[in-house]
């Protein structure tokens, strides 16, 4: 069984699993009976890397985490941003083969549970199997939205979507309230994030601070207009899907 | 190769910042772009703002001084010594 800490830990999945899909009562017990080992790691500390063929997922439960890539010269890529409740190598499950790397961003604490365990679990309950399926699709969303930005959004246009999709996933899984999130990374993680150098990170944040859309506190950002903030950067939270939203 | 610098002033932002345009053989390669105190650690250092041609980079660099800047800009045009050549230069 369970300690009391890994039930808990197991809670942040469903949390999370519940903000995108609908699971009965059964499945919840499931899920909550599954063996969890924690582990608190420092900040840029890294989980899996690029290569590994890992036995087991990791579940973030408190604090952030990033896939990302190396390319020549050291250069980092940020492909992903992670916060409690998420799994974000999942995808070794099936895909055997790490084709990034996962590290911490702060200071972390995390779950791993074994590959066999979580076979074993969907095998039994195809309700979890159909919400994990939809977990990746919904990543897979994300990146698209991620590719738009790289490509064809300003960095003010993208840094802005960044900041309202970062909002609405730490909302759905109770992390954030208000127009007001925790931010705690710094301007090269968003630089690496939206593929701008922070120089750039620095002048875009300083323009919306000054046209008052946003404020940044230590390690929290207010939102303190979310309509132009959306609305200059065309966001439309569907690619999301958040199946319980709560009212922005 | 010899580069020539020419001091302007860019709008960066919200402010403008001190600046060189940086020409080789009459055609301007790139625009340096001095950082000013809000930029912490990295104040006085200059960053790539644009680079042309060869000099083309999705990840500018920064650089102590001009001098540096200008070593970085060389050694880039003369691994690509064809590569937007100005036509009709002699």
């Amino acid at each position: 069984m369970p300690s009391t800490s890994d039930t808990h830990a197991l809670t942040m999945l469903v949390r999370k699993l519940e903000s995108i899909a609908i699971l009965s009562d059964e499945e919840r017990q499931a899920i909550l009976n599954l063996p969890a080992k924690t582990r608190v790691l420092q900040p840029g500390q890294d989980i899996v890397h690029d290569g590994d063929k890992p036995s087991q997922c990791c579940l973030i439960l408190k604090g952030w985490a990033c896939r990302y890539k190396i390319i020549g010269e050291g250069k980092r890529q940020i492909l992903s941003f992670h916060i409690a409740g998420d799994v974000p190598d999942l995808q070794s499950l099936h895909i055997h083969t790490m084709d990034h790397s996962l590290a911490t961003l702060t200071e972390a604490t995390v779950a791993f549970i074994p590959h066999d365990n979580l076979r074993e679990l969907i095998a039994q309950h195809p309700g979890i199997a159909a919400a994990f399926w939809r977990d990746t699709l919904v990543d897979a969303a994300i990146f698209r939205e991620w590719l738009i930005g790289m490509g064809r959004r300003s960095a003010y246009e993208h840094m802005a979507h960044l900041f309202c999709e970062l909002y609405l996933k730490l909302q759905a899984v109770g992390l954030a309230g208000s127009y007001c999130c925790p931010l705690p990374i710094t301007q090269v993680d968003l630089a690496d994030a939206l593929g701008l150098t922070n120089v750039h990170v620095n002048r875009v944040l300083k323009q919306m601070r000054e046209q008052s859309l946003i404020t940044l506190r230590g390690h929290t950002l207010v939102i303190e207009a979310w309509d132009e903030l959306s609305q200059v950067s065309e966001f439309d939270p569907t690619y999301l899907h958040l199946e319980k939203r709560a009212a922005a | 190769m010899s580069l020539r610098l020419q001091p302007i002033r860019v709008r960066t932002g919200s402010t403008d910042a001190e600046s060189q345009l940086v020409f080789e053989n009459g055609s301007l390669v790139a625009v340096l772009t001095h950082l000013s105190d809000e930029y912490g650690d990295e104040a006085g250092m200059w960053f790539l703002e644009a680079g042309f041609g060869p000099l083309d980079d999705p990840y500018p660099p920064k650089f102590a001084d001009l001098d540096e800047a200008q070593d970085w800009i060389t050694r880039k045009l003369a691994a690509f010594p064809a590569h937007g050549a100005a036509g009709g230069a002699p």
